[in-house]
């Protein structure tokens, strides 16, 4: 019996799923980042120069933020399929309604996060309250959302304020990228928020809603509060979107939808719920981009990038199902 | 139980560094130098982006480009993002020309801007950027939508119902088309648009769209298409109806055919095939190279690529695989109904012919033929090749057909 | 997914894992689709008066055969507590086969319509695959799924499919008996084998005892795998079958015809009284549901005003049907009837 045979269980739920979570799904994903950016650097010695980082990272962001919201609902064993319609409509509202000048980076923020924010609101308590299944309204709103986008914006057009361009895909001093310091700090508040009431109980919702309400976790606030959350974490993946290509377009958001799930599985977040979490979502992101300029480099035929894709997110979701049983059989 | 899930991270671990140094050794060796050129698709998996990209690899392979030109492929789907990574791939790999199919005429602009600076040649075609270090060659401007318009309105004599079947919401060349068209129907109040629809650039949704539109509005006059016009054709022959309608639409060569039937004209259709020619990637890939080779001083960015404009009576069927005697159809069961026929240009493409378009083979016995000095220079239009421009006054000139019925 | 049904609280665990599939509230969910999808089409005469006509409804009925087709498979899928995403790649695959391994040629339809449903239903048969052995969730597998089998059309095809239109598939869409084309009196006649297949025999009915409980079902001794790879594989030829149809609608194939049938193969189901979570509803649902979908796209589309207005309104009123019909207030109803009943 080795020392970390001999886990403790923690009082909390959070506790040990903490643990099983850094041994699986989120490290095995970190792990195939690397061993695809050491890859990467062999072809391209390009990769880490100063334009190189800022790329990776500004590529990968919007991905990664509609991830960790897409990633939160499906921890509760629910499917969000709205990010395409909020990722829409923030870009063209962002590159409609905003003023030039510094405070257009303040506002574009407050819009970003608003739309979202509203658009979550209505997911949560059409599935939480209202208690329709989640796929399909869900699909409903974002329908609605991009018929609202295609009312903003009827073409891609429009003009993002520099402040925002730069302000969001631009670097700091000392060539950080803010994007950086964007995913950052959306890690930051995860890992606060998941030491709360909130952040125990999806992780109970999802394992097993029943028992949940049984333990008296107040489940239907918890799911509000979820969607709303991952609406305002939509709303911040079209505000990078719209700094990194400077423009709206009211179609922009289609691409996202299959997208996500695809980072979120890769990611190692369980679909059955009660398992992964935004981490492995936003770091499963950003390799599903570099798997593209991996590909890229290593000459593979553009045909057969979506078979990669396609395996890559079955292999990760067996390899990870795989860890996970045995992990959890060490623990005993 | 942690030997076993150690090993499995050590097995993850061996596979990735086997991967990364198969790659690394998988290097291609540089035999000459030859010109590093990217074609860069958006979107796939239709007849009209295989046909493009194929006339490009052909005349990347037609002497003496095969012994020049490195020419390499990249998909990156219909998501901006993947195009924009593509294109800082491509530069990173020092391309030295990259000739593309936009997915976006807006959201490319910062890395075209990034590749300029380092001297990489941007070429789109067909699609366009309003990025100005690129060169657009593309028809846009060429007025599909009010010429057809125009056509349409003469066939009805200034009145009728007609319906309007676009492309993809959203989108600026359907904008743009659409656009046109309204500026001609506009001024005609005998015209009534009874139904509007989206046909997605599909011939199978098209045919479906115009199929709930018929069903609704059966004594309909008249249908302005754009791509997808196929559809809307064999939606009008299921009707079982004898009587045909006058439907002005892009180049499908089923479409082309339907003109052409002797039974089908008796019955009543009429019309105009013109829409988006996929050889004009053939044209801003030549131009490409002779700006590359030094052989041409390219002034102006935006380029315009002649309108295709065949009336039912000007359809000319290919005998062989060329393009001779001015034929721009082929027969049936040649190519399937969808094949988008507009793949030659004798004047500025000679080297052209159906092999080119079908496999991406160069033509037997073809060399690269120079192009003619003169470029058309597109006009201004906001939102397509142009961000902070003024569009020319007339932004809607009829160049095809003259109205032969007042408003 | 779906929140806690109090109706499984309150009844005892045997109780929920023999029930049988609830006639009651589920058939007036298919009951009142209908309804509301008839009112939709005489009601649109107001908007014009060529609306609302048997022209109209006869365009529909042939334009939803797809979807129908499609759903099929989908709701099984569904009843099983699974989820197919790759039915929309399987219909493009399934039309590119009949493209051009049948062709203009008469006698190969004979054999060429079982392979090509043959095929499909292999494919299909891996998603099942992978959800049992390898325990991926249907989510992740038909997804991926369905991207491989696009890629590999696309490598295939190079781009563009080659082939020729089948007449005798056309023969179906243009000819007709006493008015009605061919294809609607062979959707009939696939909706009633449908719901014969669900209802009433043993495959159907362990369909519903897995959705319900695998466990339940595993313990009863059913071969669960068996029928989740076979569910799958059904799933898969179902598409495939709608590619074959779309051969003869259109004449052709291309590579994105199975494209814009993947969400409304869901939404059909789901507005149709299915569960996602799987153990009731009614294949008679998911076709009522195809019905509301197609007319209602059809009227918004014949109005004349801004795309994005029609968008809205079509996601609303979609929205507006899943409150409308949701469990909670179909049970309402049933006590209501019920209580007066006394």
């Amino acid at each position: 019996m080795s020392a970390t045979g001999t886990l403790p269980v923690a009082r909390r739920p959070g506790g040990a799923s903490t643990r099983r979570l850094l041994a699986n799904g989120t490290f095995n994903v970190f792990v195939v980042y690397v061993l695809l950016f050491v890859i990467l650097m062999i072809k391209q010695p390009d990769t880490l120069s100063a334009f190189g980082v800022t790329d990776l990272f500004n590529n990968a962001l919007p991905l990664a933020l509609a991830a960790a919201g897409g990633g939160l609902v499906v921890l509760t064993r629910g499917f969000d399929l709205s990010v395409a319609g909020v990722i829409a409509l923030t870009n063209v509202l962002i590159a409609t309604a905003l003023p030039d000048g510094p405070w257009g980076a303040v506002l574009a923020v407050a819009i970003a996060g608003g739309a979202g924010l509203v658009v979550g609101a209505v997911n949560g308590y059409l599935v939480a309250y209202v208690r329709l299944q989640s796929i399909a309204s869900t699909l409903a709103t974002m329908i609605v959302c991009s018929g609202v986008a295609l009312l903003v914006l009827d073409a891609p057009g429009g003009q993002v304020p520099d402040a925002v361009v730069y302000g969001f895909s631009g670097v700091l001093p000392g060539n950080v990228p803010v994007s950086a310091v964007v995913a950052l700090v959306v890690v930051l508040l995860w890992l606060a928020l998941r030491r709360t009431d909130w952040g125990v109980a999806i992780y109970a919702i999802g394992a097993d809603e029943t028992a949940a309400a049984l333990a008296g976790i107040p489940v239907r606030r918890a799911k509000f509060f979820t969607y709303c959350l991952a609406g305002i974490l939509y709303g911040f993946a079209g505000l990078m979107l719209s700094a990194v290509t400077a423009t709206g377009n009211p179609n922009g958001g289609t691409t996202y939808l299959l997208l996500m799930f695809a980072a979120i599985a890769i990611g190692g977040t369980a679909f059955s719920g009660g398992r992964g979490g935004v981490i492995g979502s936003m770091i499963g992101a950003a390799t599903l981009t570099l798997l593209q300029k991996v590909l890229f480099s290593a000459g593979v035929s553009s045909f057969y990038t979506g078979i990669f894709q396609g395996l890559v997110m079955i292999l990760a979701v067996v390899i990870g199902a795989i860890t996970a049983r045995l992990a959890e059989g060490r623990a005993r | 139980m942690m030997r076993s899930w150690k090993s499995l991270r050590g097995a993850m671990i061996a596979l990735g560094c086997a991967l990364g140094l198969t790659a690394a050794l998988a290097a291609p060796a540089h035999a000459q130098k030859k010109y590093k050129i990217f074609l860069s698709l958006s979107y796939s998996g239709n007849a009209w982006q295989s046909e493009a990209a194929n006339i490009v690899k052909a005349l990347a392979a037609t002497p003496p480009y095969d012994k020049m030109v490195d020419l390499r492929e990249v998909i990156s789907g219909t998501d901006v993002q993947a195009q924009i990574s593509a294109y800082q791939s491509m530069i990173d790999a020092g391309a030295q020309g990259i000739i593309s199919f936009p997915v976006s005429p807006t959201g490319l602009n910062r890395i075209i801007k990034r590749g300029c600076a380092k001297g990489v040649l941007f070429f789109m075609y067909d699609a366009t950027v309003t990025e100005p270090c690129a060169y657009n060659v593309s028809y846009i401007t060429a007025g599909f939508g009010e010429n057809t318009a125009q056509a349409l309105v003469n066939e009805l004599g200034g009145k009728g119902k007609i319906f309007l079947s676009r492309g993809v919401p959203g989108n600026s060349v359907d904008k743009r088309h659409t656009d046109g068209a309204m500026s001609i129907f506009k001024k005609y109040p005998g015209i009534k648009i009874v139904a509007e629809y989206y046909g997605m650039w599909s011939d199978q949704t098209t045919q479906s769209e115009t199929a709930k539109a018929l069903a609704a509005h059966p004594d309909v006059d008249g249908i302005w298409a754009q791509a997808g016009e196929d559809g809307a054709i064999k939606a009008l022959l299921a009707t079982g109806q004898k009587k045909l309608i006058p439907v002005t639409g892009e180049n499908s060569n089923g479409f082309r055919l339907a003109l052409a039937n002797p039974d089908y004209q008796a019955r009543g259709l009429k019309g105009v095939s013109s829409g988006s020619p996929p050889a004009t990637a053939g044209y801003a890939f030549k131009l490409m190279m002779e700006k590359l080779t030094g052989k041409r001083d390219l002034k102006v960015h935006n380029i315009q690529y002649p309108l295709p404009w065949v009336p039912a009576s000007a359809v000319k069927l290919c005998t062989s695989d060329k393009f001779e005697n001015g034929c721009n159809t082929f027969p049936e069961g040649k190519v399937p109904d969808s094949f988008v026929t507009e793949v030659f240009q004798p004047t500025l493409l000679p080297e052209l012919s159906l092999v080119t378009a079908q496999e991406g083979k160069p033509t037997p016995g073809a060399t690269i033929q120079p192009l003619p000095a003169e470029v058309v220079a597109a006009p201004d239009t906001p939102g397509i090749n142009c961000s902070h421009c003024n569009p020319p006054a007339n932004l809607y000139p009829l160049t095809k057909v003259q109205p032969t019925v007042q408003p | 997914m779906s929140g806690l049904d109090t109706a499984r609280i309150a009844t005892s665990p045997d109780e929920r894992r023999t029930r049988r599939p609830r006639i009651g509230s589920d058939a007036w969910t298919v009951i009142g689709l209908f309804a509301v999808t008839i009112v939709m089409i005489l009601a649109s005469r107001l908007i014009s008066p060529s609306f609302g006509s048997w022209d109209q409804a006869r365009a529909i009925l042939v334009l939803t055969s797809f979807v129908m087709v499609i759903a099929f498979g989908q709701q099984s899928v569904i009843l099983l507590g699974g989820l197919d995403l790759s039915v929309g790649s399987m219909m493009t695959l399934g039309g590119i086969l009949t493209f051009s391994w049948i062709g203009g040629s008469g006698s190969a339809l004979i054999w060429g319509i079982p392979a090509v449903l043959l095929v499909t239903g292999l494919v299909g048969a891996v998603n099942g695959l992978g959800v049992t052995f390898f325990r991926v969730p249907p989510f992740i597998m038909t997804l991926a799924m369905g991207i491989i089998i696009y890629s590999v059309a696309l490598g295939i095809t190079g781009g563009t499919p080659s082939g020729q239109a089948v007449p005798a598939l056309g023969w179906l869409f243009s000819h007709r008996l006493f008015g009605i084309p061919w294809v609607i009196l062979l959707m009939a006649l696939f909706a009633v084998l449908g719901t014969i297949f669900q209802q009433a025999t043993p495959f159907g009915r362990r369909l519903y005892a897995i959705g319900t409980s695998p466990e339940a079902a595993a313990i009863a001794g059913m071969p669960v795998r068996r029928i989740v790879i076979l569910t799958y594989a059904i799933s898969g030829a179902a598409a495939g079958l709608a590619g074959i149809l779309m051969v003869g609608y259109s004449g052709g194939a291309t590579l994105t015809m199975g494209d814009s049938y993947l969400l409304p193969s869901i939404a059909a189901v789901v507005i149709g009284g299915t569960s996602i979570v799987g153990g009731r509803g009614l294949y008679a649902g998911a076709i009522a549901g195809a019905f509301l979908l197609t007319t209602l796209s059809t009227v918004i589309s014949s109005i004349g005003i801004a795309q994005g207005w029609r968008t809205i309104i079509y996601g609303l009123v979609i929205l507006v049907a899943l409150v409308l019909l949701r469990e909670e207030l179909s049970l309402w109803f049933l006590r209501l009837r019920s209580r007066g009943g006394r």
